[in-house]
């Protein structure tokens, strides 16, 4: 059973017509604000820190991406990090073998993350709870292995080179500037998704979906197709980040592209953000992303240990997600961190 | 023929040891809902406390497991107790984040202390072997499968013999019930997180004897428990017997007839399709409460 | 060519391991017509209703609507053809108002093609309807238990169904509760309903039912008038066992 925080009355606005608009519009208007911002942004960055707003991108983009099947769907998929993998290989692989361009590939990759998402959905969503996300963790890890074990399409374990500079290069490289703006755009793109997804008939399929599937399904929804549909897009907004970091780091290794630590990153952002919010898992990566480089930074051996501690303070404290608890706190007037613990325990 | 009877005898030896790796981990998904993603950090502590152990205090790994079950025991209560029981209600990326966070915790903490190199307990009867007609039988591994079945018998003994075995189970099927029956959940759930991580040690000891160890290694030990406990049926410690079993054969088998690295896919492989197509386990329906939530 | 009855079952069979849950049940229900279904717990009432909306897959047999082949369908086909049900432990979608609860089913059952606006309207309608509209905003878990129920069924209703399934709506109501929910049936059935009734309260089946059906460990034990067979031996054994029935039968003989 999943406990859903209070009711949100996010339809009724609109019922209620023009008076609240305003309000509808807000997201939209905000979005583009912080767009406009970023962009000016970039040209007041040292070369070091316009890599960490890049990988603060890239992070947004996966988190969002994650929260479409996590947060609004309410499955949790211990496995994404297969998209990112199946996205940056299709990049790697059709740049090298195919001779693409950079810009035919990501694309591809993207249909191709989200095709394998339905074809590993139709099955895969049959589970529920811990059998999907661990089947899902499954499926990949096996697929490491498959693209570790078939070195003559992906270079195996000793990795594969994205064409991008001497002659063989199909898209020249795009340096900092370039990746900050490619990884803006992805960001931005995911953002757009889980915007809309949050407001249309669909992402209201998918919350009644995520509150109770076999009411959901008795009161007329496709709950299959729309859980393999939003399993697809998230496929697809994950792939194609995947493909942006391949060529971003030219040499790829099946042990990044698949690397478990990503999709955990991707449901800690959810969580501590507030899932099935657009917002929240915004917050999460910003906040946790830059938590992380400065902690790689001034505690480099350390990091992890301080990550997994983070980790255990705000699940505990934090069980709803920041988002969700500044909504519930504001509505009731209690911000006692207290009493969210009360509300899980034993 | 011979390779294939020596493939199947070593991944019967491994199948027993992987077992008792997930027999602990099995048996706290089935009593509590929780699967706890740091069973396999549990496993790896195990194995550098024996490693220990031995090595400063001369102890020989078949006693120093006992003391590290101890150790292990104590510490699984108190992470239960004033850990996991803060959050044992809420939906399941809740619980699954948390033990992860923990496995991040001792992983990277054994890294720190003991460094990622790998290391082994060594015994003097570990390289020993028994030879039956062209087969080959470590002693070493003998004695660590024999290990692991005599635990998992004692444990399913435990369960369902003695008092806290039963209240252990009657938690596992229904809480409110066992509460009304004056059973203290909050205690008997540390109780099991307690015997889960006391197993885990133990199993780990046991691998340390017989294989290398590195805190690298923990994740894949959660994952193959996770495997074995599907294909036993949560909760049920023979099915976990026998899902180690089976899954020691099968990565011994893919070892003799499949090249590179595919044998790290075919547990994952055997999970997904068991879990496609008979979810409940090998082994009949689940043995606890069979509760399926988001 | 007669109209064919609004739902029939042949041979309905489901199998749990080596338990049958529900054997070889054959009825139909015509249009317009209020079915009580009656029988002990653990008679297979709740099993039935699944496998008639598609939760739970039949081992055997044949679900007709409309004289349609329905069998093995999944819950939303049956929800767009207007058949609707109730689920003995409400699941109300907890994240959602009471409004937007009842508009889910607006949206996506058979009247699909309707602006949100428009199906928050028409789930006004549907709460006013079952005497909710003072709740549409709440959310689900601050209702009573009948308020609850209520909003079950208003679930349903906001399909505009055709055939109405439901599974124990009455079940913890207290007896002033119970009246206005049998009003609210029978005033459903004039509108042109078609309605199964899963009952455990016997006053409610009773006073509702035009025919009752008796379910035993799983099969079709009688049917009939209600006040019949509700007075039959068998039931009373089925229900209180059979030394209760045996007593009952001299008490009454005397």
């Amino acid at each position: 059973m999943s406990t859903v925080t209070e009711a949100e009355p996010s339809f009724d606005r609109q019922a209620t017509g023009s008076r609240l608009d305003w309000q509808r519009m807000l997201p939209w208007g905000l979005l583009a604000l912080l767009m406009a911002a970023m962009l000016g942004l970039q040209s007041q960055l040292y070369i070091g820190q316009e890599r960490t707003v890049t990988a603060i991108f890239m992070f947004v983009a996966l988190a969002q991406a994650w929260n479409v099947i996590g947060g609004f769907t309410g499955y949790a998929c211990f496995g994404q990090v297969v998209f990112f993998g199946i996205g940056g290989y299709a990049t790697a692989v059709t740049m090298v073998h195919w001779h693409l361009s950079f810009w035919l590939a990501l694309p591809l990759s993207g249909v191709g993350a989200a095709l394998f998402g339905a074809v590993i959905g139709l099955p895969l969503l049959r589970l529920k709870g811990h059998y999907f996300a661990i089947a899902t963790l499954g499926v990949a890890e096996g697929m490491r292995e498959v693209v570790t074990n078939v070195p003559a399409l992906t270079g195996g374990g000793a990795g594969i080179t994205v064409p991008t500079v001497g002659e063989d290069a199909t898209t020249a490289y795009l340096g900092n500037d370039g990746f900050y703006l490619l990884f803006l755009g992805i960001a931005a793109l995911s953002l757009v998704v889980a915007l809309v997804i949050s407001r249309n008939r669909f992402g209201f399929a998918l919350r009644a979906i995520h509150q109770d599937e076999d009411a959901a399904g008795a009161m007329g929804i496709n709950t299959t197709r729309a859980k393999v549909l939003a399993f697809s897009i998230s496929g697809m907004l994950t792939g194609l980040v995947g493909a942006c970091y391949a060529f971003q780091q030219v040499v790829i290794f099946p042990d990044r592209l698949f690397d478990v630590e990503l999709t955990v990153l991707m449901v800690v952002m959810v969580v501590i953000g507030g899932s099935g919010t657009v917002l929240g898992p915004l917050l999460g990566a910003v906040g946790l992303q830059y938590l992380s480089e400065y902690l790689r930074h001034s505690y480099t051996e350390a990091h992890t240990f301080i990550l997994g501690a983070i980790i255990i303070v705000a699940v505990v404290f934090l069980p709803q997600g920041f988002v969700n608890y500044v909504r519930e706190a504001r509505r009731s007037g209690d911000y006692s961190l207290l009493a969210n613990v009360r509300r899980y325990r034993l | 023929m011979s390779a294939f009877l020596q493939a199947t005898v070593y991944g019967l030896l491994q199948g027993g040891l992987l077992a008792l790796v997930a027999v602990g981990f099995s048996l706290v998904w089935g009593v509590m809902n929780v699967v706890n993603l740091a069973h396999g950090s549990f496993v790896i502590m195990g194995a550098y406390l024996g490693w220990e152990l031995q090595v400063h205090a001369g102890i020989d790994p078949l006693l120093g497991m006992f003391a590290a079950a101890a150790v292990m025991f104590v510490l699984g209560y108190a992470i239960q107790r004033w850990l996991i029981n803060l959050v044992v209600n809420a939906p399941i990326f809740i619980t699954l984040l948390l033990t992860f966070g923990l496995s991040l915790l001792i992983v990277q903490g054994m890294n720190i202390i003991f460094s990622a190199n790998y290391r082994s307990i060594s015994t003097g009867y570990a390289s020993t072997s028994l030879s039956m007609g062209s087969v080959r039988v470590p002693l070493g591994r003998l004695i660590a499968f024999g290990i692991a079945v005599l635990v998992t018998v004692a444990l399913v003994a435990l369960v369902n013999r003695t008092r806290i075995g039963l209240a252990i189970l009657a938690t596992g099927m229904d809480r409110g019930a066992a509460r009304l029956m004056g059973i203290p959940a909050r205690h008997v759930y540390s109780l099991t997180f307690g015997l889960s991580a006391a197993l885990a040690a133990i199993a780990g000891t046991m691998v340390g004897t017989v294989d290398t160890f590195s805190p690298a290694a923990a994740g894949s030990f959660t994952l193959l428990s996770f495997v074995i406990a599907v294909l036993g049926g949560l909760g049920n410690m023979y099915g976990a017997l026998l899902g180690g079993l089976l899954i020691g054969l099968v990565e011994s088998w893919a070892g003799l007839y499949l090249s590179g690295t595919w044998v790290n896919a075919m547990a994952f492989l055997v999970l997904v399709v068991v879990l496609v197509v008979r979810p409940s386990g090998l082994v009949g329906r689940a043995y606890y409460a069979a509760r399926v939530e988001v | 060519m007669s109209t064919p009855p609004v739902l029939e079952t042949r041979g309905l069979t489901r199998r749990f391991g080596g338990l049958e849950a529900v054997a070889d049940v054959s009825f139909s229900v015509p249009q317009g017509e209020i079915l009580g279904v009656i029988g002990p717990n653990g008679a297979g009432k709740s099993t039935f209703i699944n496998l008639v909306t598609g939760h739970v897959k039949p081992s055997s047999g044949t679900v007709l609507v409309h004289g349609k082949d329905m069998t093995g369908a999944k819950p939303w086909t049956l929800a767009q053809a207007r058949v609707a049900r109730t689920f003995q432990i409400v699941k109300p979608f907890r994240g959602m108002t009471v409004r937007e609860n009842v508009a889910v089913g607006v949206l996506y059952g058979p009247n699909h093609a309707v602006t949100m606006a428009r199906a928050l309207v028409r789930a006004d309608e549907v709460l006013d309807d079952v005497g909710l509209e003072g709740a549409r905003d709440r959310g689900p878990a601050e209702l009573s238990t009948a308020d609850a129920r209520r909003l079950e069924l208003a679930k349903a209703l906001a399909l505009d169904p055709e055939l109405l399934l439901l599974d124990e709506v009455m079940a913890g109501l207290r007896d002033n509760e119970i009246q206005p929910g049998l009003d609210l049936i029978r005033r459903l059935r004039d509108r042109g309903l078609t309605i199964l009734v899963v009952e455990h309260v016997m006053k409610a089946i009773r006073e509702v039912s035009d025919r009752v059906l008796v379910i035993h460990q799983g099969r079709v034990l009688t049917s009939g008038e209600p006040d019949e067979v509700l007075s039959d031996p068998r039931v009373i054994e089925a229900y209180l066992g059979k030394r209760y029935a045996e007593r009952h039968e001299g008490e009454s003989g005397a």
